[in-house]
């Protein structure tokens, strides 16, 4: 715990959020780059444990970026990172605009909200995974399956997000702008979807998260194009630190497409931080 | 933040007192708000048969330019009158007319002003005061271009492009006079408008909406706990009791008028807060 | 409702003459046969959560206490944010060929899967959880004179166990997909081996049955947390 800090009197350490007088050790602790530093002793103890204990499954880090950059040059692999990329993104719009609209739907109607409340529930917190069978049972080895599987994976966070959003919306702000004469058009447009919009772009932003996972579980499971399939296929040779480099990519593009999606929320939710 | 609400006052125009007999010209006459008999009852919720009746057999007359206070103990339907005037709800029965015609909805000739000051937290102070006008398809550049003149008016000048949480209580609290004013109203609503603001600032914001109310004299209709606020602002005071909520008494407050703290320490005012004090103490079931 | 919903189910499905998709009246005769016919779920279902109950509890006995740790130190915490942003974002699907190098074919892979999928978010919760401990209560006991020791027993940990359960919770659901995923993936046991072999029997009957079962589990188990979580924290809801 606190004890690696350089901390002189270690019992009399209050508990830590308190606000005991700053101390100058934290001051230092605060300076120290940990994170990087951390990651850094990580990755090293990585190269040093694969390099010496040899074992099949963990490679040094250096052969898996080795191998990262090796695949990136590599035409196939590319095209397969474009086939992962365009299920994403075609999956990922489809559940955008369906989450937001059942999501808006069932915020503003308690009827909506009553029929499909518990359904959107179940498949929220079931495991989507098991769904995978039967999408590719009823579509084959087609798009139907892979778009599917990004669907059900991102789009049920992203309408209870919605859905609460509305139902969360101030009334005080309805009723103002009822005050002031301001049409029912008029107030979804200026005041229920700006005031929505935060808890809208959390949940656009974990379904964003889970349309990735999806995207490569369903590839792994069901289909012989994309990331997942490179994945398993690597697997299936027993070349983890291709495996690992393939992760790697996954990983690489989940941290790109959250910044982005970062972006857009900043921009749109500006006033909420 | 330093609290802001002290700031160029001074700068100010120098409220300009109307005359009686200007405002007379201006005047249409007849009363600005009437409810004859004027009802409420709240239904419970589905799962209780619990009904509240938060207004029983309202009359009362507001005249134009005037300046009337509601006061009475919680619960009471102070609020629920408000809500009726502005057309938010309905009411059950009676007849309530604004400027001789039937209260439907909200309409242009009233705004409001909240206790919870209701600002959109994601517009500035300027896309706030527009607010108003921009329900009403007013373009842009005019639209702002009014607003800025209440952010001056209510000494915000500055301020235009701050966000609502930015701002003291007392400042959120004049962007939210100016919305109101800015859409030009003949009758001015406000509930517990300075309720939520700390003694010192609402001593101010009262100075200020008094100094703002001299120029134009709009009919106010302003409900407050305060007994002191009550009194320092209107020439009636309306007395509510609860359960159902019913008018008890309408007080005159027949002070001179401009108003400051001067006003405070007459002797006439302390005999009206006195009076009012007396009645109120009895319905108090505590 | 739930009769419009299954109607809904049997019509479309009869008219959608889709080899893969079954009605809601076979579904129902497939699941009563994988209970009492052939009975094949039971075992498969406790095959499946061996490898649920290691994995979740070994998940939460590491996590909870982590996660209090980073709560209480700012230095932990920020050695370990590099390694919490990658779990949470990284597919754990690719990982499975991996585990399944370190430990083959066996329960260990099986249990070490449902760790990768569960652990974090039962560390991130029960962090915040400690970390938006309201600091008046600590205040307050501090200006009591509290030991450390009772600040942690009496303030911060029962503040935090809203958050901790909820982490809990998500845990699970996690735990039940990393289960089902390697079963599917590479460990073909256990009701992933019953899902892939009636697939490729084309008895979308059975197929449907079986998830129904796995949601069924999902659900009942998420409740049975909740109502654990009101014995042991009756002041929160
Ligand atoms: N929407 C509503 N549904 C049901 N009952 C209501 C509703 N609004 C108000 N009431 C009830 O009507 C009565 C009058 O309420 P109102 O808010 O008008 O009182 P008030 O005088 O403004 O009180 P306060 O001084 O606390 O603001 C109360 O008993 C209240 O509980
Ligand atoms: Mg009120």
């Amino acid at each position: 715990m606190a004890a690696a800090a350089p901390q002189p009197t270690a019992s009399a350490a209050p508990f830590d959020p308190a606000p005991a007088p700053r101390r100058p050790r934290r001051s230092l602790a605060r300076r120290l780059p940990v994170e990087g530093l951390s990651l850094l002793a990580g990755s090293l103890l990585w190269e040093i444990a694969g390099r010496t204990m040899d074992l099949p499954w963990l490679p040094p880090l250096s052969m898996i970026l080795a191998d990262l950059v090796t695949l990136l040059g590599q035409e196939s692999v590319r095209a397969n990172i474009m086939a992962s990329l365009q299920a994403l993104v075609i999956g990922f719009a489809i559940s955008l605009v369906f989450g937001l609209v059942v999501g808006a739907l069932m915020g503003r109607f308690r009827s909506v909200e009553a029929a499909l409340d518990i359904y959107v529930n179940a498949l929220l917190v079931a495991p989507t995974i098991i769904l995978i069978p039967v999408f590719f049972a009823i579509f084959g080895l087609g798009d139907g399956t892979r778009l599917s599987v990004v669907v059900v994976y991102a789009v049920f966070v992203i309408i209870i997000n919605t859905m609460t959003a509305i139902k969360t919306v101030d009334p005080a702000m309805v009723e103002m702008a009822r005050a002031f004469g301001a049409s029912e058009a008029f107030i979804i447009r200026k005041v229920m979807i700006p005031a929505s919009m935060p808890l809208v772009m959390a949940g656009v932003r974990l379904g964003l998260g889970r349309a990735v996972k999806g995207m490569i579980t369903g590839e792994m499971l069901v289909t012989f194009v994309g990331l997942g399939a490179l994945a398993a296929r690597f697997g299936s040779q027993f070349d983890m630190s291709k495996v690992f480099a393939v992760s790697l990519i996954v990983l690489i593009l989940a941290a790109v497409t959250n910044w982005l999606a970062q972006l857009v929320d900043d921009r749109l939710t500006r006033w909420a931080d | 933040m330093t609290d802001m609400t002290a700031v160029s006052t001074e700068t100010q125009p120098p409220a300009p007192w109307p005359d009686d007999a200007s405002l007379a010209a201006a005047s249409h006459g007849g009363p600005m708000i009437e409810l004859r008999g004027v009802s409420k009852e709240f239904l419970g919720d589905r799962s209780s048969t619990t009904t509240t009746h938060a207004l029983d057999n309202i009359s009362l007359t507001v005249n134009e330019h005037e300046f009337i206070t509601v006061i009475g103990p919680s619960g009471c339907g102070k609020t629920t009158l408000l809500r009726i005037v502005a057309g938010l709800i309905p009411y059950d029965s009676g007849q309530v007319l604004v400027k001789g015609k039937p209260v439907t909805g909200p309409g242009p000739d009233r705004a409001v002003v909240f206790q919870s000051f209701a600002l959109l937290p994601w517009a500035t102070v300027l896309e706030n005061v527009a607010f108003g006008l921009e329900t009403r398809g007013i373009p842009r550049a005019e639209r702002e271009e009014q607003a800025r003149v209440l952010i001056k008016t209510v000494g915000l000048a500055g301020f235009e492009s701050r966000l609502p949480r930015h701002l003291s209580g007392g400042m959120q609290q004049r962007v939210g006079l100016a919305r109101a004013l800015a859409v030009n109203p003949d009758i001015l609503l406000m509930d517990e408008p300075f309720g939520a603001i700390d003694e010192q600032t609402r001593r101010i914001m009262q100075e200020e909406l008094l100094r703002i109310w001299g120029y134009r004299r709009k009919t106010v209709l302003f409900v407050t706990h305060s007994m002191e606020e009550a009194v320092l602002l209107a020439d009636r005071v309306i007395l509510m009791s609860p359960r159902p909520g019913r008018v008890h008494e309408i007080i005159d407050v027949p002070l001179p008028r401009p108003r400051g703290r001067e006003t405070e320490r007459t002797r006439e005012f302390t005999d009206i807060k006195e009076l009012l004090w007396d009645k109120l103490r009895v319905m108090q079931t505590v | 409702m739930l009769v419009a919903f299954l109607t809904f189910w049997e019509v479309a499905a009869r008219l959608a003459h889709n080899i893969g998709i079954a009605t809601f009246s076979d579904t129902m005769v497939a699941a009563w046969d994988l209970m009492f016919g052939n009975g094949r779920i039971w075992e498969a279902m406790l095959n499946s959560n061996a490898a649920l109950v290691l994995g979740f509890a070994i998940s939460a006995v590491t996590a909870v206490p982590l996660g209090l740790a980073a709560g209480r130190s700012r230095i932990l915490d920020r050695a370990l944010s590099p390694y919490t942003a990658i779990l949470l974002a990284i597919p754990v699907a690719p990982l499975v060929p991996i585990a399944i190098t370190a430990f083959g074919l066996s329960l260990a892979a099986r249990v070490s899967i449902v760790i990768l999928f569960a652990v974090i978010f039962i560390y991130v919760n029960t962090r915040a959880g400690v970390r938006s401990v309201d600091q008046r209560l600590v205040e307050m006991a501090h200006a009591f004179g509290a030991s450390e020791r009772t600040i942690w027993t009496k303030v911060v940990i029962p503040s935090a166990v809203p958050a901790m359960f909820a982490g809990l919770r998500i845990g699970l659901g996690r735990a039940l997909t990393g289960m089902v995923a390697v079963e599917l993936l590479l460990v073909a046991t256990g009701v992933g081996k019953l899902l892939l072999e009636y697939r490729d029997r084309l008895q979308p009957a059975y197929v449907f049955a079986t998830v129904l079962f796995v949601i069924a589990e999902a659900l009942l188990l998420l409740e049975l947390a909740r109502f654990i979580e009101r014995k042991v924290a009756p002041w929160n809801d």
